[in-house]
Order: C-alpha cells, then sequence, then structure tokens
C-alpha cells in the first residue's frame, strides 16, 4: 500500500486507480505481445505533477508507461510489457496552451484530441496537419511524436514535422524544454511574452533533444506539452482521384507529382482500403470492394487565403495534365467515389464506434514500415505471395501508401482484417503478419517504429545503431523506468 | 591599335617586388576556396571542377594559392616555416598557370596570387634552394640561351634551313619577325611544324623575317620557375636584338613565348607588339587570303593554353599605391588593371576550328579562362614529372569526356606535355597542332 | 607536444606516407588565423594551435582507424573539409587535423531526389549534379563554396533557398559517421539496408546526437557520408553564362524571375516575410547585397557589373543621381528568386507575389528589373557562387547582430542597430564606413519560414591591427546591446564559449563556470554526459559545450575530501 499512499500523495486519490477492471482495461490492444494490466493507473494534471511521479519511480524502481489517447489502442506500445507498471494517463491533460497566427503555431498538452484541436485552430482559420482517419481519442502530440504519417508530406519540411518543441521529463526525472525553448526560461508565458513562439525545433546547441523522444513509445521521457506547426486552412479544396490496375501505373505520376510539390495531400490507397474508410458496414464494404478500382491515387489541391482561386485552378490543372502525361485520367471522383467524400472521411476522427480497419472483419492487424516508392511492388509481390500461401484472401488486404517528408521516404502499410472470434483465422493472421514483418524486413523494408516483435527484427539489423541508443537510454533513462520491455530485442 | 615599341629597358617602378611587398595580400587572403576550384558559377561537373593541379594532386592546403599566401605569412611575419622541405616542395610544385589568379579575382580586387607564388619561387631561388634540375636548367639557358637540355646556341637556327625566310638580324627588313621559341626551334618534330608555320604565313603573303642566329631563348619559363635574374638577361638580350634589327611585329607560335614578350617584357621596360600565331592566321582566314579548301573529317576539342589564353590578355604596367575610402575599403591609385583571363587569346584558335570543313569542335568543361593546365608550366614536367603527366593525364581524361577524336591546342609546351599520356581508362588521344590542321586544309 | 614515432608510422601505415605530414609548412598551414576567417568569436589575431601532423583520409575505413589510433595514444583530432572557419580547426597542442579533400564524391539519385555527398563534395558541385537531373540543393549563405556535408552536419546551414529547400537539417538524410572512439554508425536505413533515404531512427532517432541546431563543429567525430534531399529545379543542367569574366550573367533562365523587393517600412518588412512563407511563392529569399552596407549597396551591384570599375569609383558612383534614388529608395530591400516548375506555376507565384506586395505596399525595385542586372542577380543567388563578396571591400568580415530569429521581433529593432552601427562607423575608423545598416540574410531559416537570419556586415582589414582592434571593440559594444535587449548572443560572439580567444579549448572548469546561469542547465547537463558516453578521451574539442552534472561534481568533491 506504500506504493498507492505515495502515488495518491503526489496526485490526489481520485487520480490514483487500482480498479481491475479499469486497469484491464489499459491492458486491451490490437497487438498479441506480452503485456499485463498496469499495477495503478495515475492521471496527472500537469507537468510537476508528471516531474514527480518520474523521480518517485527512479527511488522505487517503478516502471511509467505514458499513454495520452483514449479508445482502442492499435499497437500496444502504451501497454505495459511487464507487471507492476504504473500507466501515467496524459488524457486529461487537454488544453491548448497558445495558438498563434502569426507563425501558425500551436502549443497543446498530450490529451488533446484532432477534433478538439481543429475546431480551436478554425477560428484562427487553421487546421492541424493530420493523419489519416485517426481513431477517436487519438492524441495529436502522441500521433505526432509517433511519427504516424501526415496527409500532406509537401509541408513536411522535416521528417517529424508538424512536431516542433516539446517540454519533455526524462526517464531520470529532469524536466527541460527542447529547440528554441530550452534556451530560454522554463516558463511559456515569459517565453510568449518575448515573441518566442516554440517554432525552432533543433538543439539549440548541438543536440536534437526533440528526436530522442520520438518514435520512441514512451520509453525515454514523457511529453507534456508539444508546440505543432498549423496550416492554413484551405478556402478551396479538392481531393482529385485517379485509378490504377496495378500500383506500377501509379509510379511515374507520384513522383512528377512529389517533384512539383503541386499536391496538399497525396496518397496511395488500394480497393480493400478505400471500401475499409468509406464503408459503415461489412455489406458496405464488400459492395465497395466490387466497384472501385483496383488502386486509387489521391491528390489534393487547395487554395488559401491569397489569391485561392488562381492557386488552385493552375495547382489543379497541371496536376491533371501531368496524370495525363503519365497515362492517367485524374478527376474529382472513380467508380462511385468522391474525391470530396473520401476527404470528409480522413480528415476527421473516427465515429467512437468499432475503429474503422476493424468494421469489415471485428478486427485486424496492421505492418507497416518504410520503403522508396519504386520497391512498393517488391513487396506487394511478397506479401500478395504470403497470404495466398497461408490462405489468406488477398483482395482483403488493405494498403495504404503515403509519402512522408517531401517524399524522401513511404510509409506502406498493409492492413489485415479478420475475424477475432475465429481460433483459425486469428492464429492465420498472426502468422500472416509475423511471416510479412521478417519478408518485409529481409526486402529493405524499414521498420522505422519498431513495435512489438519489429524491434527484435529491425534493431538486430543494425548493431552500430542499436548500441547508440542504448547508450542514449542509459543516459535519459538510467534506471529504465520508462516503458520497459519497448524497442528491446 | 598597334602596340607602342619601347625598348628603354629601365624596369617600371615596383617591378623589383619582393616577397615582403605581398604581406598584406597574405593577410587579406580569405581561405574563400575559389583558388582550388574553377570560378563555381561556372563548374559544369564535380568531375571537372577543380582548376589548381598542384593542390589537386597534392591534396594539403600548403599547395593551393591560399596555402602559399599562408606559408609566405608564416616565413615573412613570424619565422613559423623555413625555406625548407615542404616548404619547397610546395613552393616548386606550381605550375604558375594562373587558373588561381583569375578565380580569385573573380571577386578579389586586391590579390595576386600567381605573382605572389612566383615571388617565393625566386626567394627560394635566391637563397640557392631551387630543385637542382631548375639549377640545371637554368645554368643551361645562361651558357646556350635555351632551357632545353640538348639545346646548342650554335643549332638555334636551324629549324629555318630551306626555308625562304628573311634575316632580319642583318640588312633585310620584314613586317614580322618570326620568333619560335626554343621548342619550335629544337625539338626535331615540332621543328618541321615551325616551318610549316612558316609557309602557311608566307603562302598568305604575310612578309616575314626572323632573327637567325641572334635568336634565343624568351626566358618566360625562367620567370615562371623563379629564375628572375636570368629571365632579365634573356628579355634584355632579345631586346637588344630586336633594337638593333629595328623590329616593331612579333608573331609566335609559342603561347609561353607570347606571354612572356606581351606580360613579362612590358614589366621591364621592354614594349613590342606581338601576336601569336593563331591570331594572325584568324585574321588571314577572315580576310580570306588564307582559303580551306580540303575537308577534314574530324571531332576535335581545343585546349586553351594558359599562357595565350587567361594570361595572354593585353597588359599595361601599373605603377600606384594603396588608398583606402570610407575607413576601410581598398582601392588603388591610379586606377589598376585587374586581370581576370576576359581579354585572353580564346576566339581566334576556334575560329580558324570552325573555318576549316569537316571540323567540328566540341568542347571540354573547362575552357577558356578556366582552363586546366598541360601540366608542363612551372618547369614541373623537368623537375616533378609524375606530377607534370598526372595533370595531363587529367586533360586528356577531360578531353576524351567530350568524346573527341583529337586535343587540338597552339603551344609546343602543351603538345609535348599532352602527347602519349594515357587518360583515366589508360588510353591515348591523339593531340594536334593548330597549323597541322590549318595546313592540311588548305 | 610531439607525436611519437610510433604514432606517426601507423598513421602512414594508414593513409600512406604521401597523405601525412608533420613539416611545419604543412602543419602552420592548418592553423586559423583568426582575422581572416569568420570565426564567429572574434575578429582576434590569433591563431589556433598547430596540429602535430595533417592526414588526409581517403575512405572511412581510414578515418576509422585514424580515430581509433587517435583513442590509444590519447591524441585530439579533427576533421575539416575546407578550412573556411574557426570551427573546422583544432583547439588544443596534442592533436592532428584531418583534412578531408580527398574524399569528394558526389552521387545523384534522380527518381527518388537524392544525393550522397563526401566530405569534399562542395554545394556548387553538388549543386551542379544535382541541376543535370532537374533538381537543386540548398546551399548554405555560407556559399557554395562551403562543404556540403560541413554545412549539414557541422554547422547551422540555412541559406537563401531555405525558404523554399529547408535547412541542412532538414534535408540530412542518411549519415555515416566515425564516433569520436572509433565505430562507425550509420543512422536510419543506411544502418539497417544500405540506403539512404531515411536516417531516422529506428525507434529515437540516435541523429539527435549528430546535428541540432549548431551542427557539431567536429565535436562529435567524422562525418564521412552523407545523403541529402534534393528540391525541383526547373532550368538547364547547369546555368549557362554570358558575359565577360568575372561579369557573369545567367543566360536562358526562361522559368526564373529574380527581384529587389522594396518595403516601406519594417513592419512590412516583417508582414511580407509571413506572406511569402504562408503563400509558397518564393524559390529563393535573401537580402543580400544590404551585406555591402545601406548607402553603398546599389552603387556596388553597378560596379560589380562592369568591368571596367573599380572601388575607387565608388564614391563617383554613389552620387549618380540615378544609383542615389534607387539606393534611397530600397533601404529596406530583400533579393528574390521566384521559380516557376510550369507557365501556370510562374503565373500563380507571380500573381501571388504581385497581391502580397500589394497588400503591404511594397514593390519591385526598377534598377533590379534591368535585364543585366536581373540576370547577375539570378546567377549570383542561385549559385550562390560568389561568397568571397563578403570580403572584398576589405578582406574580412565578422557577422554581427544576430537579433532574433523572429522576423517580427527584430525588424522593429533594425534602425536603432542600424543607427548603432552607423554611430561607429562615424567616430571611428576600423570598421568601414557603408551606411550603419549592412544586415544579410535569408528570409526563412527552416522549411516554410518562422525564423530569419540577421547578419550585420562588419568589414574591417585583416592586414590592419586597428581595424581588427577597432571591429572587435564594436562587437564588444553591440553585445552589450544585445544583452540589454534580452536578444542573447551577438553574433560575433557566438562561438566564444567554444574556443578562447587565444585560439585554444576550455577547460571543464571554465565551461562548467560559464554555463552555471543557465536558465535551463540540462541544456549543458545532457551534453557532458553524451560525451562521456561517445567520447570517453576527450579528444574533440569544446565545440561541445558541457557542464559537470552537479551529482558528479559532487562525487568529484567528495574524492578529494577522502584523499585529503
Amino acid at each position: 500500500m506504500a506504493t498507492k499512499d505515495s502515488l495518491v500523495a503526489m496526485l490526489g486519490k481520485a487520480n490514483v486507480i487500482d480498479d481491475p477492471k479499469v486497469l484491464a482495461s489499459y491492458a486491451e490492444s490490437h497487438s498479441f505481445d506480452l503485456h499485463f494490466a498496469p499495477w495503478f493507473v495515475v492521471k496527472p494534471k500537469n507537468a510537476e505533477q508528471v516531474e514527480e511521479i518520474v523521480k518517485w519511480a527512479n527511488k522505487t524502481k517503478t516502471p511509467l508507461v505514458p499513454v495520452s489517447s483514449t479508445g482502442v489502442k492499435l499497437r500496444g506500445d502504451s501497454v505495459p510489457s511487464v507487471p507492476e507498471a504504473v500507466t501515467v494517463d496524459l488524457s486529461g491533460m487537454k488544453k491548448i496552451l497558445n495558438v498563434n497566427r502569426q507563425q501558425r503555431m500551436v502549443v497543446v498538452e498530450p490529451g488533446v484530441t484532432y477534433d478538439q484541436l481543429n475546431a480551436e485552430l478554425a477560428k484562427k482559420n487553421m487546421v492541424i496537419p493530420g493523419s489519416l482517419k485517426p481513431k477517436k481519442g487519438q492524441s495529436v502530440v502522441t500521433d505526432v511524436i509517433e511519427a504516424v504519417p501526415r496527409l500532406n508530406p509537401m509541408i513536411q519540411w522535416n521528417f517529424f514535422d508538424p512536431l516542433r518543441c516539446v517540454e519533455v521529463t526524462w526517464g531520470d526525472g529532469t524536466r527541460m524544454f527542447t529547440g528554441e525553448a530550452l534556451a530560454g526560461p522554463r516558463d511559456l508565458k515569459t517565453q510568449w511574452s518575448r515573441q518566442q513562439w516554440q517554432v525552432q525545433y533543433m538543439g539549440p546547441w548541438i543536440t536534437d533533444y526533440y528526436r530522442l523522444i520520438t518514435q520512441a513509445q514512451g520509453s525515454m521521457g514523457i511529453v507534456t506539452w508539444a508546440s505543432l506547426k498549423a496550416a492554413v486552412k484551405p478556402q478551396v479544396h479538392q481531393l482529385y482521384l485517379a485509378e490504377a490496375d496495378d500500383l506500377t501505373e501509379l509510379e511515374s505520376f507520384v513522383y512528377k507529382a512529389m517533384w512539383t510539390r503541386f499536391p496538399d495531400e497525396i496518397f496511395i490507397l488500394n480497393r480493400a482500403q478505400a471500401a475499409n474508410i468509406m464503408g459503415k458496414d461489412a455489406g458496405e464494404i464488400m459492395q465497395l470492394k466490387e466497384v472501385l478500382p483496383p488502386w486509387i491515387v489521391a491528390v489534393g489541391v487547395a487554395g488559401r487565403e491569397l489569391i485561392p482561386e488562381v492557386r488552385f485552378e493552375a495547382r489543379s490543372k497541371d496536376l491533371i495534365d501531368i496524370a495525363q502525361t503519365n497515362g492517367l485520367d485524374l478527376k474529382e471522383g472513380v467508380a462511385n467515389l468522391s474525391g470530396r467524400a473520401l476527404y470528409q472521411e480522413i480528415t476527421k476522427e473516427d465515429t467512437g464506434g468499432t475503429y474503422w480497419k476493424d468494421v469489415y472483419m471485428g478486427s485486424h492487424q496492421n505492418v507497416f514500415f518504410l520503403t522508396q516508392l519504386e520497391k512498393t511492388p517488391v513487396f506487394l509481390k511478397a506479401v500478395r505471395e504470403i497470404a495466398q500461401d497461408l490462405g489468406y484472401p488477398t483482395e482483403d488486404i488493405g494498403v495504404y501508401i503515403q509519402p512522408k517528408h517531401l517524399g524522401s521516404s513511404y510509409h506502406m502499410e498493409f492492413t489485415f482484417p479478420y475475424d477475432p472470434n475465429s481460433a483459425a483465422a486469428e492464429a492465420r493472421v498472426l502468422d500472416l503478419s509475423e511471416a510479412v514483418s521478417v519478408a518485409a524486413a529481409d526486402l529493405g523494408g524499414y521498420f522505422s517504429r519498431p513495435y512489438g516483435k519489429w524491434a527484435g527484427i529491425q534493431l538486430n539489423k543494425d548493431a552500430q545503431s542499436l548500441m547508440v541508443l542504448k547508450k542514449l537510454q542509459g543516459i535519459f533513462d538510467p534506471n529504465d523506468v520508462m516503458n520497459p520491455g519497448k524497442l528491446a530485442v | 591599335m598597334a602596340k607602342k615599341t619601347l625598348y628603354d629597358m629601365k624596369p617600371v617602378k615596383g617591378y623589383e617586388k619582393k616577397l615582403e611587398d605581398f604581406f598584406p595580400m597574405e593577410r587579406r587572403c580569405s581561405n574563400c576556396l575559389g583558388c582550388k576550384f574553377v570560378p563555381f558559377e561556372k563548374i559544369k561537373s564535380n568531375r571537372f571542377g577543380r582548376n589548381c593541379p598542384s593542390v589537386w594532386y597534392y591534396n594539403f592546403n600548403t599547395y593551393s594559392a591560399r596555402g602559399r599566401f599562408q606559408l609566405g605569412q608564416n616565413i615573412i611575419e613570424d619565422g613559423y616555416v623555413k625555406f625548407e622541405g615542404q616548404a619547397l616542395d610546395a613552393i616548386f610544385n606550381c605550375q604558375a598557370c594562373g587558373a588561381c589568379d583569375v578565380a580569385c579575382k573573380v571577386t578579389r580586387f586586391n590579390l595576386e596570387p600567381l605573382a605572389h607564388n612566383i615571388a617565393l619561387k625566386e626567394r627560394a631561388v635566391e637563397k640557392g634552394l631551387a630543385p637542382v634540375e631548375l639549377k640545371a636548367m637554368a645554368k643551361q639557358l645562361e651558357r646556350q640561351k635555351s632551357m632545353l637540355p640538348d639545346a646548342k646556341k650554335a643549332d638555334r637556327a636551324n629549324w629555318a634551313k630551306g626555308l625562304k625566310l628573311k634575316d632580319v638580324s642583318g640588312k633585310e627588313t620584314a613586317e614580322y619577325v618570326f620568333f619560335p621559341g626554343c621548342q619550335y626551334a629544337y625539338d626535331p618534330i615540332l621543328q618541321k611544324k615551325a616551318q610549316t608555320y612558316v609557309k602557311v604565313l608566307q603562302k598568305a603573303g604575310v612578309d616575314l623575317g626572323y632573327l637567325g642566329n641572334a635568336d634565343m631563348c624568351c626566358g618566360g619559363r625562367a620567370k615562371q620557375t623563379g629564375f628572375r635574374k636570368e629571365f632579365e638577361a634573356e628579355a634584355q638580350a632579345n631586346a637588344a636584338a630586336w633594337k638593333k634589327a629595328d623590329v616593331t611585329k612579333i608573331v609566335t607560335p609559342c603561347a609561353d613565348c607570347y606571354h612572356a614578350i606581351k606580360r613579362q617584357y612590358a614589366l621591364l621596360g621592354i614594349e613590342v607588339e606581338v601576336v601569336h600565331a593563331v591570331e594572325l592566321i584568324a585574321d588571314l582566314v577572315k580576310a580570306k587570303k588564307l582559303k580551306f579548301k580540303k575537308n577534314i573529317d574530324l571531332m576535335v576539342t581545343y585546349h586553351d593554353p594558359c599562357h595565350l589564353g587567361r594570361l595572354g590578355e593585353p597588359f599595361e604596367a601599373w605603377n600606384g599605391t594603396e588608398k583606402k575610402i570610407l575607413n576601410q575599403i581598398h582601392t588603388w591609385e591610379p586606377a589598376r588593371p585587374r586581370y581576370a583571363g576576359t581579354f585572353g587569346v580564346y576566339d581566334a584558335p576556334r575560329e580558324i576550328l570552325e573555318a576549316i570543313p569537316g571540323v567540328r569542335l566540341v568542347e571540354m568543361e573547362r575552357i577558356r579562362e578556366n582552363s586546366w593546365c598541360c601540366g608542363a608550366g612551372g618547369g614541373c614536367s623537368v623537375f616533378s614529372p609524375e606530377f607534370s603527366d598526372a595533370v595531363a593525364s587529367e586533360r586528356v581524361t577531360e578531353a576524351q569526356a567530350t568524346g573527341a577524336e583529337a586535343i587540338v591546342t597552339a603551344c609546343p609546351w602543351c603538345e609535348i606535355n599532352l602527347t602519349g599520356i594515357e587518360s583515366d581508362n589508360g588510353t591515348f588521344m591523339e593531340v594536334v597542332d593548330i597549323i597541322d590542321l590549318v595546313a592540311k586544309a588548305l | 607536444m610531439a607525436l611519437t614515432k610510433e604514432f606517426y608510422r601507423a598513421l602512414e601505415d594508414i593513409v600512406g606516407p604521401r597523405n601525412v605530414s608533420d613539416d611545419p609548412a604543412v602543419t602552420e598551414n592548418y592553423r586559423c588565423i583568426t582575422a581572416q576567417s569568420s570565426a564567429h568569436s572574434g575578429p582576434y589575431e590569433t591563431r589556433t594551435p598547430k596540429p602535430q601532423a595533417v592526414v588526409l583520409p581517403g575512405c572511412t575505413e581510414e578515418v576509422q582507424q585514424i580515430v581509433k589510433l587517435c583513442n590509444k595514444y590519447k591524441v585530439g583530432f579533427k576533421a575539416a573539409t575546407t578550412f573556411w572557419a574557426a570551427m573546422g580547426y583544432i583547439g588544443n597542442d596534442n592533436s592532428i587535423q584531418l583534412d578531408m579533400i580527398r574524399m569528394d564524391q558526389v552521387e545523384v539519385d534522380a527518381k527518388n531526389m537524392i544525393a550522397t555527398c563526401e566530405p569534399f563534395a562542395i554545394g556548387a558541385t553538388v549543386q551542379v549534379e544535382a541541376m543535370k537531373n532537374g533538381l537543386n540543393c540548398n546551399i548554405a549563405g555560407v556559399g557554395c563554396s562551403s562543404s556540403t556535408l560541413a554545412g549539414s552536419a557541422g554547422w547551422v546551414g540555412f541559406g537563401p533557398s531555405s525558404i523554399s529547400m529547408g535547412i541542412a537539417s532538414e534535408n540530412l538524410l542518411g549519415v555515416e559517421w566515425v564516433l569520436p572512439d572509433g565505430e562507425i554508425v550509420r543512422t536510419g536505413t543506411l544502418g539497417s539496408d544500405g540506403e539512404w533515404f531515411c536516417g531516422e531512427g529506428p525507434g529515437p532517432s540516435p541523429r539527435a546526437i549528430f546535428r541540432g541546431w549548431t551542427g557539431t563543429a567536429g565535436s562529435m567525430g567524422v562525418c564521412t557520408k552523407i545523403a541529402i534531399r534534393l528540391h525541383p529545379w526547373p532550368g538547364p543542367k547547369w546555368i549557362p553564362t554570358r558575359g565577360a569574366a568575372p561579369m557573369y550573367r545567367a543566360d536562358g533562365l526562361d522559368m526564373v524571375r529574380a527581384y529587389t523587393v522594396c518595403f516601406p517600412t519594417w513592419d512590412a518588412y516583417a508582414e511580407g516575410f509571413r506572406l511569402f512563407y504562408e503563400a509558397d511563392v518564393c524559390y529563393l529569399a535573401h537580402r543580400q547585397f544590404n551585406m555591402f552596407g545601406r548607402d553603398i549597396k546599389t552603387a556596388m551591384v553597378e560596379i560589380l557589373t562592369h568591368p571596367e570599375k573599380q572601388f575607387r569609383d565608388l564614391p563617383e558612383v554613389m552620387e549618380d543621381p540615378y544609383i542615389k534614388a534607387q539606393n534611397d529608395e530600397m533601404k529596406i530591400d530583400v533579393q528574390v528568386v521566384v521559380a516557376g516548375l510550369t507557365e501556370r506555376d510562374l503565373d500563380y507565384k507571380e500573381k501571388a507575389f504581385d497581391a502580397i506586395l500589394a497588400q503591404i505596399g511594397a514593390h519591385k525595385s526598377e534598377y533590379y528589373l534591368q535585364p543585366d542586372i536581373e540576370d547577375f542577380v539570378k546567377l549570383y543567388l542561385l549559385r550562390l557562387a560568389r561568397k568571397n563578396y563578403n570580403y572584398t571591400l576589405c578582406s574580412s568580415y565578422e557577422g554581427n547582430f544576430g537579433l532574433s530569429p523572429n522576423v517580427f521581433v527584430a525588424a522593429p529593432l533594425m534602425e536603432e542597430a542600424s543607427a548603432l552601427k552607423r554611430e561607429w562607423e562615424q567616430t571611428h575608423t576600423g570598421v568601414a564606413a557603408v551606411g550603419g545598416d549592412s544586415d544579410m540574410g535569408s528570409a526563412s531559416g527552416i522549411g516554410g519560414g518562422g525564423t530569419t537570419g540577421w547578419e550585420f556586415f562588419v568589414h574591417f582589414d585583416g592586414f590592419d591591427r586597428d581595424s581588427i582592434t577597432d571591429s572587435c571593440a564594436f562587437i564588444d559594444r553591440t553585445q552589450e546591446w544585445m544583452i540589454g535587449k534580452g536578444l542573447g548572443a551577438d553574433m560575433g560572439r557566438w562561438n566564444a564559449d567554444a574556443r578562447k580567444p587565444d585560439g585554444y579549448d576550455y577547460s571543464q572548469e571554465e565551461h562548467d563556470a560559464l554555463y552555471a546561469g543557465l536558465p535551463q542547465p540540462a541544456l549543458a547537463i545532457y551534453p557532458w554526459k553524451i560525451r562521456e558516453a561517445f567520447n570517453p578521451n576527450h579528444l574533440t574539442g569544446t565545440y561541445m559545450k558541457t557542464m559537470t552534472p552537479p551529482e558528479v561534481k559532487a562525487a568529484q568533491k567528495a574524492k578529494k575530501t577522502q584523499k585529503k
């Protein structure tokens, strides 16, 4: 009881949870990896409390697992991998601390969600660059820190854009700001009074601290605010679509479009994934799969505050021309899927009911990694062959390909829906996702976000990088209190 | 406008510039890297982006113009470095090709890297520290009036045997005196080319003479290698011979001689109109006094000799002082000419090539004021043959990259140094004297 | 502290005798004469320490062997490429210098818009290789003569094109790095699959320790190869030039326009920049020619574009009524390049650009619309080939002020800063009197905007000791002013805490004392820990700014007490 007493002393009784039912809910996820229900769930209200918790954890050698989103857990990174861990639930820290139109900057706490943030940003004619149809309750900060791909890679000059500065309490209990915010006092209000809006994310000296919390699955420290670069909201917008029978048919167009930077959003879906996004239920998904083309490339064009129509028209015509030159017909919709409808679906949070990838069969497994566009067909072929070998229906495999960082790399994601009520189906999908992961790694797929078993697959490929990572973990989390078991080989 | 002829042989004030006089320049170099590359906006590839053979080959910064500025500063100001070891190696392994000089002057108005490099050589020579091969060359110059090892003064005019050429050292007179230079005078292969030059010019009706045995080395190479006194002796002897023969116009097929007479002699108070043979031939072609009748099916590339190109600009000896304005901005009083390679002889040889039926000219990346040296300059081919050959090989490689079948040039030193040199891929390229193409096409 | 024969012989074994030297003619040439370099700590009339040897590695494996050797013998080392800035030079007597000149390759993957560069591939060569493929690279403001790798990994690395191409840090993909202890790390996809396209992760990015805002300035080992992101280029395979040397001008860039914008006020200037960011109209935006000085900038462009003119003509050209009127009009100015990837794109950008100018009451300078001047500016800015114009007036300069990266903070202070400099020019003789304001800087320091470059040029004569001393005193004065305004370190003192005025490294005690008052001490404490983990023998100088952690200090104190 000493543990609970300590936590209660720090956070108050209401913010320390040990109800087994609630604890169990924090252990549920789509991951098959070894997991445990947390010992306690604590709900800090501010950064000072987070710092106190981490210092306490260091003293007591208690594992901490941060979580900021609510709802279904998709990857298992916020579920304890070890027993007797304390989950630090930041979803209640929902303050939007600052919105600055001049620099298009926003500072938010980790519990802030997309719909919440966009509603606030809309008041100043801005929007946060989003990911593909985020789940209900998705923390924007977690989404960005975990480098979930943005729909618009053209405003990602940096790999981690729109992430800029953060406040972090490292595993050793040190709380600090990063980037330009680290050069000044650890007080946002003072910084704002000096017109410092936490824009510049590097350094401020030689070390890029914020990079150490990215893709870390909470294993380095706990972020208590992040500054993000917003975009000006489009006044006129169209998501154009073009169809293809084969993935390879899209390559030259996408490369050329990326070269021009004319698109806003740009991504590729196969028919199954497009159906998963649009379908309200399994039946509708099946119907859509009947009519949708095998492959769709979606290209957004926007006009914003300055001569929006002129920009929109120029970009639209050019992209249509480029598509035509590359054998594609770029238009406002394909089959019975309109670009506008698709855009609406992907840019807002999911309903909060069954997660959209689970609608078709009840559950799903995802395998995703980074590659280059020209290599994506190789992965596709390999995945289909594995699926065929294992008897998994290839037509159910959802594919989402998203350029990142101005097209430097491409997120390639395979979604395997399955029936969770069938032990055989579950076993098969487990085998499938494991085999696909191994095959992808063998083919050069890069698990930059190595969740679960991918950590072993990826980190074992490069002993030197692992050595650097271990040394850095030793510096910033010397007692290994931050989400132990993650990023483990 | 014809150049005024002047043989008063009084060096202009400031000619006696010593290494110490370069001290302000040494401290004013800003280490911008300009002396290691073709002027940056003119770079066309990473492969052929470099301009200084010396630092390209030896790599240590000391072997660049910047390095030599700092070396000079280390020697003069601080005594940190002495004239020994790698200091001497870096000082002499400079082809004096002037590529650093024109690159520097793209942005700087107050630095003279080439003159400084030569001043370093001169100081080392004064101290008796030149490489033995160069010392021997200087000795040969003193004795035989040529730096070529086997040359004999008595044989100097042998090249002209059989030619109907006026000997202006006697009573005959001619509009132009043909000054072949040592290579054309002594090298058995080049002698024939010298004869061709004469025949072609005569065919076009040029009133041509020569100095017979009174002819001697221009001394330009002595100057490039730091043997200033020997250079002066040659220049003065030549000038005396010209004065005696009342020479007012000289035509030479040698780029080194052209540069020496045009640029270096002027500093000694010797001013005489000098043209390179290609300039004269180009004019004759334009005037239709030379007509190309035969087709030569050949793709060629043209190698700009350093001393005809960037170092072949019209020259005016300047004498003035520095003056600061607006507190610290450097200016010169009176205006000081700025030699950035702008007005070198680039077009004449190209006009000739373009006029020859069937010849197709394709350009290398480094041309005109940014031409890569053949490797022979600064006496390097004599005392540092591996370096010299490597530089030549780089040029042959660049020439091959154009797809040309032959390299054409208008300098005997370049011709010799590029001939028989393997490129990067171990193959050779034909090197052609421009006069051979001219003669063949007539 | 001479090297042992054994050490020197080992160096020869690694790189071959031809590529190592301890001859003073070589080693003395690898000392930075700080008055001749933009050291951002001077200008002082000092030299950095003399290396015990200079070594020229030809490949990564050789670098690794050298670094391991240095660790074995506890000999310091630093690698540099172009040796322009003081950051590249060693900081203590027991060190060797690596000159990376032999590693100069660049390769372009056109489809994926990536270039891989070795240390001595400079901006000019990387750019031309990119242009052959319809691509371009961000060249740091320092100019195309600087190493792309050094600008990406070693120092700040933003430039005129950062508004559309981002800062070097953003473009940095895979990196190959020999750590200070001799281990080789290849980041991201390079380490796992030999591919260059992503330098982040897996998991938390190890890249964090190699490249922050300033780059490592050689303090984290030797970066041997990088990949960078390339950007679209709507022009020919190289930019054709016309005109007599050296007054070259760009030719035939049909899809590119260059303008100089004249702003009515500094507020309009700041607002204009903000709108440039948002409307993505600029390929490049940089306040360039003002570096010569507010009073002389147009006269200087006139001189630089006419081969027959020289600096002695400055007073006369400045008095020319047309030039004077033009110059007065562009007191607050910026040079902008607008590039269209298609005709429609160019049309949109031109319209958007004009709309912005109309909105803020700015206009295009008539002088810079003259075709010959426009083409000169295009070549100048696109290839950024004339860094040495920084030095052309007096031979040396130091960057100064720095102000604030936020244009809305800095712009209102520009006149006060300019007045301060103008007053110094009038009451002292060491700094060129060019009209106070000699600010130069990129409209954006990072991709899409948000930070801005501010660098006043203090032109002084590197030969003239009085000029050096006076310019140093001026920077002391502006440092006071900056502190008074709460703007932090003057740019001329940015590296004052990385290398002492005598050119040597700081001791740990000195660094501890310097950083004792940091508002967030972790800024210097974590680098201490990182250094201990990756550079246990402390061999790479003090550009890595560190402070001993309190717990370590306490332990050290206790140990001392115990000994007593």
